[in-house]
């Protein structure tokens, strides 16, 4: 009888948390803020050149596994899936067509994304993330072109899971950069952001400062406690401005030393979601005004729409919490350095903390007649790619599948001298140095590396790290 | 509010605390090091390279009216010359060397015989085409003056004659241009202290990785059949003719090593270079590594008394053994030297991490 009610108690209110009804003004403006971001982010992508960089000119693709079949658009049409972000961020913003809009800027984003894990960034598969979790949520309900054309009925109050899941996320993103953070790199030899601060010895007055080890690792301490703690600041109403204001500190403190893009100013916008609906309630009266003065949504009277049913809602809120609340913990189930090894490395919110280096030379070896080329990689990969494969247990292995493919039953002609390669071994020597340390090896010459499966298995090729 | 205390705490007795326990170290300024490649290194070899540049262009004409062998051996002195101060310009493939495609225009080896034979053959070409890359430059010279009959074929053929001071003279031009940009680049360069991939600091130390690698596979790698399973190119030997190859080696890494101590192009003087940087990170170790790599593979390249050519048919160890040494040596810069830099080795601007 006791459990019973504990648990009749405790249903109870994670239900009244759920759906509890509150403004809608949060997610409104939420949408509002996002889609400028999506649509500043795309347009930035576009100017720099970077569809024709990494999308049209590479030859190869480092695609993800089990996501080989994302392929790339042939030529020019890669600017295709911009275009449509373009357009699409567009209509988030403005609330035309919203639910297929943020679909389509979602399938088209993370299918850019797909196709070469050499550009993955922790903040691309957070916005993937976001996206995905707008589909689902009524950003389109109040001050939006879709009420306007009557498509959908107007709504001033949402179950508060719609806003609180948002939170969520920009909770785990930053809660798990903090965990990420708690490591003798990163709170004791103050690296890699040692390394990166003294680069900036030159900045006026404060130059001189950054490049002291005390003071690398007392940015490393901030960072790591900022991670760890701004989230329950935001949470709490009686800290919040005061955390908001580190929030834009932070962030702009990272935008100007570190070229990271535009990932502070997605964190610096996207955290406003924390405010009280009072604060959105007044931005989103005064946005409203600029477009109709009569109807503003404080006076309105407040309707909601049925949403689906509470369970399905529930265990769908749940998995998605117990994902990513396990993605970010499956290195444990690898031995071994998990900066080293990068075994469940990715999607895991560990942001900015490696500096990590390295040299491959890979050989191709006819096995007829025992002789071995050097391969230029430049042959087939970008400096990006290479950089990036050349550090990366799992791309080195993708790379060594493309280069036996590529060569198997090739001829070649060298001077008088004809090979016919079949099925070729292919070697590589390859020497890593991690967080301002010396180089050591990384992948001895002695395997041949076509022997080795492309999986998620614990790769035992990799010589072992040496602190 | 109360729970940001702690962290202010941290901060505060982080800061105070180790200002006292403060390690001497030498004093370093990355602007100082640009400043010191750019004005002792970079100008005086640009300056080197036009001079040499126009004692060929000199030497031709005087060939040209008066082609005895004396004027000939003059125009291939000229030749070697400016090659071999070609070492220390070629590193710098960035900003107005970049932009004006002087490293290809000028450095690109080996030569297409056949397209030089055709040119020459109907006496028609533009030599800004991109056929004709590697009809030119330097290494066209080496053919054009160093190959079998060559005094021969430039007093008897009139289009021959002609090719080889169409060469020159775009050469002289389109470095003249290098030599008015770098005057007013220096500024640009010497301000560029950032991280970012574009920085002139970052290019530098790329270009500066780039020229090593290309030094090691292309001067000696690729025509030892290191690329090619093991079977000996030597048509795609540099300077081939003229049979300086060793010599633009080991000038080559020289160059580079000058570069990283910061040592005066024309002075000898010893200023703010890469050394210095891995000293002032505490990195003497490593910085002891580099120069007694770049010191064996100097005196390995010394070892050897013929031609590259001729080496590769009677010793192929040795051989091995010098580019083994190079390919020790990449480690030690591109890997060790450049991630203690902070410097972003990724090419391409960036979006985030």
């Amino acid at each position: 009888m006791k459990i019973t009610t504990v648990t009749n108690t405790f249903s109870n209110s994670v239900n009244n948390f759920l759906y509890q009804k509150v403004s809608i003004a949060p997610l409104i403006m939420f949408r509002i803020i996002f889609g400028a971001l999506l649509l500043f982010g795309t347009l930035r992508f576009l100017s720099k050149g970077w569809v024709e960089q990494l999308y049209i000119l590479p030859k190869y693709h480092f695609g993800y596994l089990g996501f080989e079949w994302v392929q790339k658009l042939p030529g020019n049409w890669m600017y295709l899936p911009f275009i449509v972000m373009i357009i699409t961020a567009l209509m988030v913003i403005v609330g035309y067509f919203y639910r297929v809009a943020i679909t389509s800027f979602f399938l088209c984003f993370t299918y850019v994304e797909l196709i070469d894990k050499s550009y993955y960034l922790n903040h691309y598969y957070f916005v993937s993330l976001m996206c995905f979790i707008l589909i689902w949520l009524p950003g389109h309900r109040c001050f939006s072109l879709d009420v306007k054309r009557k498509s959908v009925p107007e709504l001033h109050n949402v179950p508060n899971w719609t806003i609180r899941i948002i939170q969520f996320q920009l909770g785990v993103v930053y809660f798990f950069a903090g965990i990420a953070k708690l490591n003798s790199d990163w709170l004791i030899e103050g690296q890699p952001l040692w390394i990166w601060l003294q680069a900036h010895h030159n900045i006026p007055l404060v130059g001189p400062l950054l490049q002291e080890k005390w003071m690398a690792i007392a940015f490393s301490w901030a960072g790591c406690l900022y991670d760890l703690f701004i989230v329950f600041f935001l949470l709490m109403a009686r800290t919040r401005k005061f955390a908001y204001l580190f929030v834009v500190f932070f962030h702009l403190v990272t935008w100007y030393l570190f070229p990271i893009g535009v990932f502070p100013w997605v964190m610096i916008f996207s955290t406003l979601i924390f405010f009280s609906p009072n604060f959105h309630e007044i931005a989103l009266d005064r946005l409203q005004r600029l477009f109709r003065k009569d109807n503003s949504l404080n006076t309105a009277t407040s309707n909601s729409a049925p949403f689906p049913s509470a369970r399905w809602v529930n265990v769908t809120i749940a998995l998605y919490i117990i994902f990513q609340l396990t993605v970010p913990f499956r290195y444990l189930l690898y031995p071994g350095s998990l900066y080293w090894n990068e075994e469940g490395f990715r999607f895991s919110w560990r942001v900015m903390l490696m500096h990590k280096e390295g040299h491959a030379v890979f050989y191709l070896k006819d096995k007829k007649t025992g002789r071995e080329s050097e391969i230029n990689n430049a042959k087939f990969l970008t400096r990006t790619q290479e950089d990036q494969m050349a550090t990366q247990p799992d791309m080195i292995l993708q790379y060594v599948q493309f280069l036996k493919a590529y060569h198997h039953g090739k001829v070649l002609h060298y001077g008088n001298e004809k090979f016919t390669i079949k099925d070729p071994a292919i070697h590589a020597e390859i020497y890593v140095s991690l967080n301002n340390r010396l180089s050591q090896k990384f992948v001895d010459k002695r395997h041949d590396l076509t022997t080795f499966a492309y999986d998620l298995k614990h790769r035992k090729w990799l010589e072992p790290f040496n602190e | 509010m109360t729970r940001l205390v702690p962290l202010l705490l941290i901060l505060a007795i982080t800061l105070g605390c180790n200002k006292d326990t403060d390690d001497p170290k030498p004093d370093f300024n990355k602007a100082a090091l640009l400043t010191n490649i750019s004005g002792d290194i970079i100008l005086p070899s640009i300056g080197q390279f036009s001079a040499d540049l126009d004692n060929l262009s000199t030497a031709f004409n005087q060939f040209s009216l008066d082609q005895t062998q004396v004027n000939f051996e003059g125009v291939q002195e000229a030749i070697k010359t400016a090659y071999l101060t070609w070492q220390t310009v070629k590193i710098f493939d960035f900003g107005p060397i970049r932009t004006n495609g002087i490293k290809s225009a000028i450095g690109t080896y080996p030569s297409d015989t056949a397209v030089i034979a055709s040119n020459i053959a109907s006496g028609s070409y533009n030599l800004s085409s991109l056929g004709n890359v590697d009809a030119i430059g330097l290494s066209a010279l080496d053919y054009l003056f160093f190959k079998q009959n060559a005094l021969n074929e430039l007093q008897t053929s009139a289009n021959y004659l002609t090719y080889a001071g169409d060469v020159v003279a775009k050469m002289v031009d389109e470095f003249a241009v290098v030599t008015n940009q770098w005057a007013t680049y220096k500024a640009t360069f010497d301000a560029s202290t950032g991280t970012s991939s574009t920085s002139a600091f970052s290019e530098f130390v790329n270009e500066f990785n780039r020229d090593f690698e290309l030094a090691k596979n292309a001067k000696i790698g690729v025509p030892l059949g290191k690329q090619s399973l093991g079977i000996q190119l030597p048509e795609y030997i540099e300077a081939r003719y003229s049979g300086i190859s060793l010599d633009l080696l080991e000038e080559s890494i020289r160059a580079l090593q000058k570069v990283y101590n910061g040592v005066g192009f024309t002075t000898g003087a010893d200023g703010p270079g890469f050394d210095d940087y891995l000293i002032h990170l505490e990195k003497s170790n490593l910085d002891s590594t580099i120069d007694i790599g770049f010191n064996g593979i100097i005196n390995k390249t010394n070892s050897f008394t013929n031609t590259l050519e001729q080496e590769m048919v009677v010793s192929v160890p040795e051989l091995d053994v010098l580019y083994s040494l190079l390919q020790g040596h990449v480690v030690h810069i591109k890997t060790d030297m450049t991630s203690s830099f902070g410097v972003l080795i990724t090419y391409e601007d960036n979006d985030g991490d």
